[in-house]
C-alpha cells in the first residue's frame, strides 16, 4: 500500500529510500497515486477566501495502453519455454505472465477499478478541501480529451463530487475541439531527432550503460542463460518484465504480485535512473536538445490563464477540472516550474541530486489544482495557490506569502516565457 | 342463415383487419405530422417532455432487478461528410450564381451546421448529455423501489465516445439523486461480445442481390429530386451535368433531420424546403433500408435480428442469476442504437419482428424506425416478485418507455411470467441456432 504523500517526501528521502518501500514509485508514469494525502494545507491568507480551481489532472490507473510491453519478455519466456530452458522459478513467472495476459486480454489501455477510486478520492476531497468553492449551485466544467480512460476518469470525479454536494452544476464535454489544448502533440518538438539530438543520445547511452542488465535474473529464470541469449536480448527482457511487475500495483486486484519478488531495490532503482533521465530528456529543460521541449504545453498554459482571467471576472467562477494525459501533465509542470521542475541542466547525473523525480509528478492520477483566493469580487489583488498531487508546492517566482502567489505576477511570468519562445 | 352470419363475420373480420393496417399507416403520418423530427428516424431524438405512464403491478409484486439496455442520445453526424459535401456543393453553385433566393438561405443554413459540427463528428451534443441524465431521472422516479441505498448499480457502456458520456451523464443523475450510492461503472472491449455481438457471416447475408434490388426498386419509386433541385439551383442543366441530386437529396434530408440535435434548434428547419410527400418518401427509403439491416425482413431471410441473439440470452441468464438476490440490483447498459433496434425485433416487441418481404407494407404493419431505436432509445426488461421466495416472478418490458408487449400468452399483461418469457425466448434462439449450426444432425 502506497501512503506516503509523493511531494512532501522529496526533503527527507532519498530514492533509494522511497523505492525500498514503494517499490511502484520506481516505474515513473506507471506509478500509483497515494491512497491517502497526508499534506496539510495552509488556511487562506487573512481575509481571502477560496473561489475558483482550475485543474489539469491525468486519469488514473489504466491496463498497460498495448501488447508490446507485456509481449516483448512474454514472447521471451514462450520461446525459453518449448525450449525446456525455464528453471522451476521461470515456470512458474510464465504462469504468472499467464494470467497477466489473460487478465489484460481485451483491456489494453483502459482505466481500472482502482483507477477510478483514485479520481472518485480526489474529487472527494476536492470538495471537502474547499467547499467554498465547491457549494450547492457551483458550476463545474469539465473537458476530457477524447480518450476513454480520461473519459471515465472525468465522469468518476464529477460522480464522487456529487454524492458529496449534490447540488454541483456539472457538465462534462470530451470533444475533438478541445484537443488543441488538452492534448497537444507538437509535431515538432515531439520528434525523436528534436529531442534526442547526437549529444543527448550520447549522455544519455553513457549514463545508462552501467545500469542496464541484470544477470541475476538471467540466472533465476533460465537454465543455460548463455544459450538463451541467441533470443532473449538480457536489457529488454529484464526492462519490461520489470515493468510487467510494476504495472500489476494498477491493477485492482492484483497489488501484490508473484513477479515483484524476482527483483532487489537495487534493481529498480537502477531502472528508475534510467527511465527518469529518459524522461527529462524528452519533456524536462535539458539543455541536451535546446530546453524548449516543456513549451509543447504553452498553449494550454495560455489556455488556462485565459480562463482565470474569464472566470476572475466572474462573481461565482466554480472551478475548471481538465482530464488528460501524463505527456502532457509532466511539461506543464517543467514549463511553469513547480517545485523546481524547470531544471536546466545538460548533466544527467544531477537530476537525483536536484530533485527532478518524475515519479513525484506524474502517477496514475496525478493532478496539478490552482486554488484561486480573494476577499470579494472587487478584491483586485488575487492570490492563488499551486496543488501538485494535492501538495502544496513552490513557483519560481517571488512572493510574500508563501504558499500563495499573487495571480498577476505568476501571470505575467508565464506570458514572458510563452511569449519570448520562438 | 348461419352460413351467412359467417360469411359476414368473416368479411367485416377481414374488413376491420384491413382497416386496422390502413389505420396504422395512417397513424405513422399522424405521428411525423405531429412532429416532424420523427421522419429523422433512428436520429429522432425520443420524446422525454412526460415520462409514460405505469400500470400498477400486481398486488404484492415489487420491482427488484432492471435490466436496461439503451443507446447514446442525440449526437452530431459520424459522417462528416454530411456537413461538408452539401456544403461544397452549395458554395461552389452559389460562387457561379446558380442559387436560387431558398437555394442561398439553405447555404446559409447548412453553413452554420457545418460549423457548428466541426470538429465534434460523432459526439454527444449538449442535447444528448440533458436527454441521459432526464431519462434516468424519469427511471428513478417511476421505479422508486429500485433505488435504496442497498441498490447496486451495475454500469456498462460499449467502448465508443458517445455511449461512454451516455453512461457518465447518466451516472451523474443517479449520484445527485442518491447517496450514498453503490454504482460501479466499466467502458471495456471485454463484454462487446454480449453488448454488441458481431456475426459477420449473417451480417454478410444483409445485401444479397434479391434484397439489393427490390432495396434499388423501392428507392426508385420513392425519388423525385426534380421539384427539389429546381426550387434550389437556377440552372437544371448546371444540376444534372455537376450534382448528385440522388445523394445530395438525401444529405439534406439526414442534415433536416439533424437540426433538432445541433445549437441551431428551433431556430431554423430544413425540413421546410422539402414537401410533406418527399419527406414522406426519404423516410420510407431510411425505414426500409433499416428494416432490411435490422429487422425480420424475409428478402434476406428474414435473421437479421438473430444478431443480438447473445443480447437476449445475456437478458435471460441475468434474469436467472438474480432471482434469489436480497437487494436490487440494476444493469444499465449503454450500447450503439441499432443493438436496441436488433433486440426490438428479436423479442418481437409490440409486433416489430414482422416478417414480410414487401417493402411497401411496413407502415401497414407500424414498423416505423423513430419509434423503435430513437436516438436515446432503450430497452429495460423490469422484474417483480413478492419477496425472495416468491416462485411466480413476473416480468415488463418497456420499449423507448413504454410498455411494451411480448409474444407471449399472459393473464396480467403488460407484465408476463418469467418462466413464459424464459422458455420463450430461450426456444426461439436454440430453435435458430439448431437450425443455423446443424446441431441435430444424426
Amino acid at each position: 500500500m502506497v501512503i506516503i504523500s509523493l511531494t512532501s517526501s522529496i526533503s527527507a528521502q532519498s530514492v533509494r529510500d522511497i523505492i525500498a518501500h514503494t517499490p511502484s514509485y520506481s516505474s515513473c508514469n506507471y506509478h500509483v497515486y497515494p491512497d491517502s494525502i497526508t499534506a496539510v494545507l495552509t488556511p487562506a491568507p487573512a481575509g481571502k477566501k477560496p473561489f475558483y480551481i482550475s485543474h489539469y489532472g491525468r486519469h488514473g490507473s489504466r491496463y498497460i495502453s498495448n501488447r508490446t510491453g507485456y509481449e516483448t519478455p512474454y514472447l521471451m519466456m514462450q520461446h525459453a519455454d518449448s525450449l525446456d530452458e525455464l528453471t522451476a522459478a521461470g515456470a512458474k513467472v510464465l504462469h504468472e505472465m499467464n494470467s497477466i495476459m489473460r487478465d489484460t486480454e481485451g483491456r489494453w489501455g483502459e482505466l481500472t477499478g482502482s483507477g477510478k477510486r483514485q479520481l472518485e478520492d480526489i474529487g472527494q476531497r476536492m470538495v471537502r478541501r474547499f467547499p467554498e468553492v465547491l457549494c450547492p449551485g457551483a458550476n463545474v466544467k469539465c473537458i476530457s480529451t477524447i480518450v476513454p480512460r480520461c473519459i471515465e476518469s472525468m465522469g468518476s470525479t464529477a460522480m464522487k463530487m456529487l454524492q458529496e454536494c449534490p447540488q454541483l452544476n456539472i457538465t462534462m464535454e470530451a470533444s475533438k475541439r478541445s484537443q488543441w489544448f488538452m492534448n497537444y502533440q507538437d509535431r515538432k518538438l515531439r520528434k525523436r531527432s528534436t529531442y534526442m539530438t547526437p549529444q543527448a543520445q550520447k549522455a544519455y547511452d553513457e549514463y545508462i550503460k552501467p545500469r542496464m542488465g541484470n544477470s541475476r535474473l538471467m540466472e533465476q529464470i533460465f537454465k543455460n542463460p548463455d544459450i538463451v541469449k541467441e533470443f532473449v536480448e538480457e536489457d529488454y527482457f529484464n526492462y519490461y518484465l520489470m515493468k510487467m511487475a510494476l504495472f500489476q500495483f494498477n491493477i485492482s486486484y492484483n497489488r501484490n504480485p508473484r513477479l515483484m519478488e524476482l527483483f532487489n531495490t537495487d534493481e529498480f532503482y537502477r531502472m528508475w535512473q534510467i527511465d527518469n533521465a529518459l524522461w527529462y530528456i524528452q519533456y524536462g529543460a535539458c539543455k541536451l536538445n535546446g530546453g524548449c521541449q516543456p513549451y509543447s504545453q504553452r498553449h494550454l498554459l495560455r489556455q488556462m490563464i485565459a480562463d482565470a482571467d474569464s472566470c476572475i471576472k466572474l462573481d461565482r467562477p466554480g472551478a475548471q477540472l481538465r482530464f488528460g494525459h501524463e505527456t502532457v501533465l509532466l511539461p506543464l509542470v517543467c514549463l511553469i516550474g513547480v517545485n523546481g521542475f524547470d531544471l536546466e541542466t545538460d548533466n544527467l547525473d544531477e537530476l537525483e541530486d536536484k530533485g527532478w523525480w518524475c515519479s513525484s509528478v506524474f502517477p496514475m492520477g496525478a493532478n496539478l489544482q490552482f486554488i484561486f483566493y480573494r476577499s470579494s469580487p472587487k478584491d483586485q489583488d488575487v492570490l492563488f495557490k499551486v496543488l501538485l498531487n494535492e501538495a502544496e508546492a513552490t513557483l519560481p517566482i517571488q512572493t510574500d506569502c508563501a504558499p500563495y502567489y499573487h495571480w498577476k505576477d505568476f501571470r505575467q511570468y508565464c506570458l514572458d516565457k510563452i511569449n519570448n519562445y520562438k | 342463415m348461419k352460413k351467412l352470419l359467417i360469411t359476414v363475420a368473416v368479411v367485416s373480420a377481414t374488413f376491420t383487419g384491413a382497416l386496422a393496417q390502413g389505420d396504422k399507416a395512417l397513424q405513422i403520418e399522424k405521428e411525423i405530422k405531429a412532429d416532424i423530427n420523427r421522419a429523422a428516424g433512428m436520429f429522432y431524438a425520443r420524446y422525454t417532455a412526460k415520462a409514460p405512464n405505469d400500470t400498477p403491478a400486481p398486488k404484492g409484486k415489487k420491482p427488484f432487478y432492471i435490466n436496461h439496455y439503451g443507446c447514446p442520445g442525440p449526437y452530431y453526424l459520424d459522417k462528416s461528410e454530411y456537413y461538408t459535401e452539401p456544403y461544397a456543393i452549395f458554395t461552389k453553385a452559389d460562387s457561379l450564381g446558380k442559387l436560387t433566393k431558398l437555394g442561398k438561405e439553405v447555404l446559409r443554413r447548412i453553413t452554420l451546421m457545418y460549423q457548428d459540427a466541426k470538429d465534434r463528428d460523432g459526439e454527444l451534443t449538449v442535447r444528448g448529455a440533458q436527454q441521459s441524465r432526464t431519462l434516468v431521472k424519469q427511471m428513478m422516479e417511476r421505479f422508486p423501489d429500485m433505488f435504496t441505498p442497498k441498490g447496486y448499480y451495475s454500469v456498462r457502456s460499449i467502448v465508443e465516445n458517445r455511449c461512454i458520456m451516455t453512461m457518465q451523464e447518466g451516472l451523474l443523475q443517479l449520484s445527485a439523486m442518491q447517496q450514498p450510492i453503490v454504482a460501479r461503472s466499466k467502458a471495456s472491449l471485454q463484454e462487446l461480445k454480449f453488448m454488441d455481438p458481431v456475426d459477420t457471416e449473417l451480417t454478410s447475408q444483409r445485401l444479397d442481390s434479391l434484397t439489393r434490388i427490390s432495396y434499388n426498386r423501392f428507392t426508385d419509386l420513392n425519388s423525385n429530386e426534380n421539384r427539389l433541385m429546381s426550387s434550389l439551383f437556377t440552372d437544371m442543366n448546371y444540376v444534372m451535368n455537376n450534382i448528385d441530386a440522388f445523394t445530395l437529396c438525401k444529405q439534406l434530408f439526414i442534415l433536416a433531420g439533424n437540426v433538432q440535435h445541433s445549437s441551431y434548434a428551433g431556430q431554423f428547419s430544413l425540413y421546410e424546403i422539402f414537401t410533406p410527400e418527399e419527406i414522406h418518401q426519404q423516410w420510407r427509403k431510411q425505414n426500409a433500408w433499416h428494416y432490411i439491416n435490422y429487422g425480420g425482413c424475409t428478402l434476406n431471410g428474414g435473421y437479421q435480428a438473430y444478431l443480438q441473439r447473445a443480447t437476449l440470452r445475456n437478458m435471460m441468464h441475468m434474469g436467472d442469476s438474480v432471482l434469489k438476490r436480497y437487494n436490487p440490483l440494476m444493469h444499465l447498459r449503454y450500447t450503439n442504437a441499432y443493438v436496441i433496434m436488433g433486440l426490438a425485433c428479436l423479442m418481437d416487441l409490440d409486433g416489430y419482428g414482422v416478417h414480410t418481404a414487401n417493402l411497401d407494407s411496413l407502415e401497414d404493419y407500424g414498423w416505423a424506425n423513430y419509434r423503435i431505436a430513437p436516438l436515446g432509445g432503450s430497452i429495460m426488461m423490469i422484474h417483480y416478485r413478492t419477496d425472495r421466495d416468491d416462485p411466480d416472478v413476473l416480468v415488463k418490458v418497456l420499449l423507448n418507455g413504454n410498455e411494451a408487449r411480448l409474444p407471449i400468452p399472459t393473464d396480467c399483461a403488460p407484465y408476463y411470467h418469467w418462466q413464459d418469457v424464459k422458455l420463450y425466448y430461450l426456444r426461439k434462439l436454440y430453435r435458430y441456432e439448431n437450425r443455423r449450426f446443424n446441431f441435430n444432425k444424426k
